[in-house]
């Protein structure tokens, strides 16, 4: 990619949307805690899914609901039987219930957040004397350490709850299938904990890979126009660029908040339940 | 094409070469994620022709079953672009 980018007349670079840099630089020892882009993205994000619940949920409800409580109730019941009920055994549905819930609705408006042009970015531009930063999309969850963190989450909530609700010897036994013979343990074991950490990745990367590719895709796209310099390829690349987008809003955004969720209410469900 | 053909150094084609290549690579993860994809919708418009009030169920099902598939396009990506990168 990078050879068509370079060799373009223009300096157009899809990845520098993705570069996070320091903006008020935070350092703990070893540990860089720098306020950045995708630090802005997250909080917006966890300020618009308190607000999201708060106006959803929280007031003015009544026996006689209206459009508002009805898309809350929908929500809450989609969650409830899609992803809770299905993967949680009903004894820890008091705990995990909410947790997963509000996993899906973070992941979401992140996600969504992602898609709006928003004028946080790196860029300055300069609007009749002031300094404005210039529109851009980006999504927190298009950074693998936001998405390996929220997968860490659910990692440690499996083995926490998982040793809690079976004990230390039960729980690891059940990792191992019942009735292998002896000799082949020396197998499984390696392969059952590799398996564990792969989650981790898996979960972490299928979130992160979809939004960074879809982020992309739009910037490629309407990139090409700059590439290739000319304007006859303003309808193509706009038009592919508007087709991609609203598959983005319209499935992917909610389908991997879902996915998201769903993995981790079957990964708890399954280390509190093995036998399931 | 002239963007493509200007590249006439060592440097410049190893850099096309790599440029293909990852073109390439993920079009063949692509492959393969299609072909399930495809069996994944077909199966559920089979199931649900048969048994119509069970879509409720399999909706579910579905939509992870459709993620599962679409993520090994960007396990893909992802290894096409640490080995752009890294190579």
């Amino acid at each position: 990619m990078s050879v068509l980018f370079a060799a373009a007349e223009s300096d157009f670079d899809p990845q520098h949307e993705f570069i996070l840099e320091e903006w008020i630089p935070l350092h703990l020892g070893p540990l860089d805690l720098s306020v950045n882009k995708a630090v802005a993205y997250i909080w917006l994000g966890g300020l618009l899914t308190i607000l999201l619940g708060i106006w959803l949920m929280r007031f003015g409800l009544s026996l006689r609901p209206d459009r508002r409580q009805t898309t809350g109730e929908a929500i809450y019941e989609a969650v409830q039987e899609q992803i809770a009920e299905s993967s949680i055994p009903s004894k820890a549905l008091h705990i995990w219930f909410p947790y997963v819930a509000s996993l899906f609705l973070f992941i979401w408006v992140l996600n969504i957040v992602g898609f709006v042009p928003l004028p946080i970015s790196n860029d300055k531009f300069d609007a009749f004397g002031v300094e404005l930063p210039t529109l851009g999309i980006y999504a927190a969850t298009a950074n693998l350490s936001v998405t390996l963190a929220l997968a860490l989450l659910t990692f440690g909530a499996t083995h926490v709850e998982g040793i809690r609700y079976n004990g230390v010897v039960r729980y690891f036994k059940s990792w191992i299938p019942e009735g292998a013979p002896k000799p082949l343990l020396a197998l499984i074991v390696p392969l059952e904990v590799i398996s564990q950490f792969m989650r981790l990745i898996s979960l972490s990367v299928r979130l992160f890979a979809n939004m960074l590719a879809g982020h992309m895709l739009i910037l490629v796209m309407l990139g090409l126009i700059f590439i290739f310099s000319a304007w006859w390829l303003v309808p193509f690349s706009v038009g592919f660029g508007l087709v991609i987008y609203l598959f983005e809003v319209g499935i992917v955004v909610t389908i991997q908040a879902f996915v998201f969720a769903l993995l981790s209410g079957i990964y708890i469900g399954a280390a509190i339940e093995p036998e399931h | 094409m002239d963007i493509l053909l200007a590249q006439t150094t060592d440097a410049g084609l190893a850099d096309l070469g790599k440029a293909i290549a990852f073109g390439v690579g993920v079009g063949l993860g692509a492959v393969g994620a299609g072909i399930g994809i495809g069996n994944i919708f077909g199966s559920m418009i089979q199931a649900v022709a048969r048994q119509p009030e069970l879509r409720g169920e399999l909706t579910g099902i579905q939509w992870l079953g459709f993620a599962l598939t679409e993520a090994v396009v960007f396990y893909a990506l992802l290894g096409g672009l640490l080995a752009f990168v890294l190579v």
